[in-house]
């Protein structure tokens, strides 16, 4: 199983601190949730990782290799795939186009580790999005395209998914249906970790919980025990009290 | 939604055999057999010497826009350098046959490999800027390379520029009538048109659609954006290359003014006037730039008038060109004849490239 080991990580920007030093271990057998209130890290946390930003200090070794510092398309090629927030698909393309740029590229592991795909039919089936195989992407409902970007994030073969608020603007329903995809994902074997705001929706989906405060990891443990942490009720769940 | 996922779970994985490779309709398949019939059976319709140099002209400049349609209408880069790359191709051919006696054919794989190395160099910038700004970049690089020509003494022909000898013959044909030559450029227009088209349908060509949707999602998924971004500048330098060698035995004599921005601004408009996503877009544009203002017997000056209102009005009322226009007024058309179900979503089927 693939482990992403973040060590000491460290990114600022001029003088603001995003990250104070993050230490987190990711188990691809897991759903491990990263919560935090705004501006606490998270985002900035996976660009680091992913190769969006090169690190301040600090290291992140994915199945051992050093990563940090590395391009954005070669993490992806190794099998650490990433959704973003806002640019979710190819808008212009079709949906089976889309899927199917991932299936040609992702990751080009020896080993043939994560999900096959035959066909960009069987993915968007596996998604539930066949019907709409010849549709342009921008004249989808928004929890399609949300759909659509775990598609094209799972197209690309990985060991391990980094989702960066895949439940944002969904309604209750379209969340529902979002948690069992991720849980048919992890089945296949993919390791899941879910950056979210929504504490009901990661308490559902996640056994292990991280939480972000001001670049600070002050909380990490099963979920249980996490959401009941004083220190981390009083920082971020007190707010919603 | 349990119940919808294990049935989806419980269907056979989707069929292996089908490749979802878009044919070509059947109209633009009869559209482009019409097109080419018609494109080399031009010169026996006795057009005069006159149109016939004009549409010699608007060939050469075509195999340039299909070069510049890739990374235009696929990886989304606008660059204003194509002239300029005509011009190392075109220069390189007439400095081979200047001092080492080459004729045009020998002469057009070293025009291809300046033109391709040089397009590389233009489409470097577009890594760290772009849109307008990368366009301006490329703009100036091809003013320098016309001040460059200019000052290059006897080596470049300075302001005068370059004289070079007859096409010679190939297979038996003389070259040097200008009906054979048109049918040689026309033949090479087609070949430009085929390539971007296969260019434009294949997996390569989806990933440079990737890089123009969504650059940070393409990395992501692992395209290496900034290597296929040079990528596309080279296999476009290719074309120019390629139209530079032809222009310049066409022309006999090349001089700077011919490659310098106000050139590859005109190179722009035909591409978007025309839509660089669409195959006979670059044809389309470089036509009706080059023939308008005969045609309609509009003074040279009036006409880059009529350019630009022309420019604004198809970048407001017709994106993606005259020809993408057509192509939906035509489906348009055939839905309220036929009553057919309307195409669904707005690909631009039938005389798309992609």
């Amino acid at each position: 199983m693939a482990t992403l080991e973040i060590r000491a990580l460290r990114k600022t920007f001029g003088g603001v601190v995003a990250l104070a030093g993050v230490d987190l271990t990711v188990h691809s057998e897991e759903i491990l949730g990263v919560i935090g209130p705004n501006g606490s890290g998270k985002t900035t946390l996976f660009n680091t990782v992913c190769g969006v930003y090169r690190p301040t200090s600090g290291t992140v070794h994915w199945n051992g290799v050093d990563i940090a510092g590395k391009p954005a398309y070669a993490i992806g090629r190794l099998g650490l795939a990433r959704t973003f927030q806002q640019a979710m698909s190819f808008p212009a393309l079709t949906l089976r186009e889309n899927v199917q740029i991932a299936i040609e590229h992702g990751s080009r592991r020896a080993d043939g580790a994560g999900p096959q795909w035959s066909s960009p039919e069987e993915l968007l089936q596996f998604v539930g999005l066949e019907a709409f195989a010849n549709e342009i992407a921008n004249t989808m409902p928004f929890g399609n395209l949300r759909r659509l970007g775990v598609a094209v994030a799972l197209g690309g073969r990985p060991s391990q998914l980094l989702l960066d608020e895949p439940a944002a603007g969904l309604n209750e329903g379209e969340s529902v249906q979002l948690i069992h995809l991720l849980r048919r994902a992890h089945q296949l074997g993919v390791g899941i970790c879910i950056i979210d705001h929504h504490v009901g929706l990661m308490a559902e989906l996640c056994a292990r919980l991280a939480v972000l405060h001001f670049g600070n990891k002050i909380a990490d443990g099963p979920t249980e025990a996490v959401l009941n942490d004083p220190k981390v009720i009083e920082v971020y769940l007190g707010e919603e009290q | 939604m349990a119940q919808m996922a294990a049935i989806a779970e419980a269907r056979p994985p989707a069929s292996r055999q089908r490749k979802n490779r878009a044919l070509p309709s059947s109209a633009a398949l009869i559209a482009t057999a019409i097109l080419v019939v018609g494109v080399f059976a031009f010169p026996w319709f006795n057009p005069g010497y006159r149109a016939l140099s004009f549409a010699v002209t608007t060939g050469v400049t075509a195999i340039v826009l299909y070069g510049m349609a890739i990374p235009f209408g696929q990886a989304g880069i606008m660059s204003l350098g194509y002239a300029g790359l005509m011009g190392f191709g075109a220069y390189t051919a007439a400095i081979l046959s200047r001092d080492f006696g080459m004729n045009m054919w020998v002469a057009m794989p070293f025009s291809v490999l300046v033109a391709v190395l040089c397009a590389g160099l233009f489409g470097l910038p577009s890594l760290r800027i772009s849109g307008h700004h990368f366009a301006i970049t490329t703009y100036v690089m091809c003013e320098l390379l016309r001040i460059a020509l200019i000052n290059g003494g006897k080596f470049t022909g300075a302001a005068t520029g370059l004289d070079l000898p007859p096409m010679g013959m190939l297979l038996g044909v003389k070259l040097d009538k200008l009906g054979n030559a048109y049918e040689l450029v026309a033949a090479f227009m087609f070949l430009s048109m085929l390539t971007a088209y296969c260019v434009a349908n294949s997996r390569y060509g989806r990933t440079l659609r990737s890089i123009r949707e969504n650059e940070q999602l393409a990395r992501a998924i692992g395209v290496n954006a900034n290597l296929h971004k040079v990528g596309a500048f080279m296999l476009s330098g290719l074309f120019a290359g390629v139209g530079g060698d032809l222009q310049a035995y066409n022309f006999r004599h090349i001089s700077p003014d011919l490659y310098g921005g106000a050139t590859s601004l005109y190179f722009a408009l035909m591409v978007m006037l025309g839509g660089p996503r669409t195959i006979f877009g670059p044809l389309a544009g470089a036509i009706i730039v080059t023939f308008l203002p005969e045609v309609m017997r509009i003074d040279p000056v009036d006409s880059r008038i009529a350019y630009g209102l022309a420019l604004i009005a198809v970048v407001m009322l017709l994106p993606g060109g005259v020809i993408a226009a057509a192509g939906r007024a035509y489906r348009w058309a055939a839905r309220a004849l036929h009553g057919a179900p309307a195409n669904s979503g707005s690909a631009d089927a039938g005389a798309s490239l992609t």
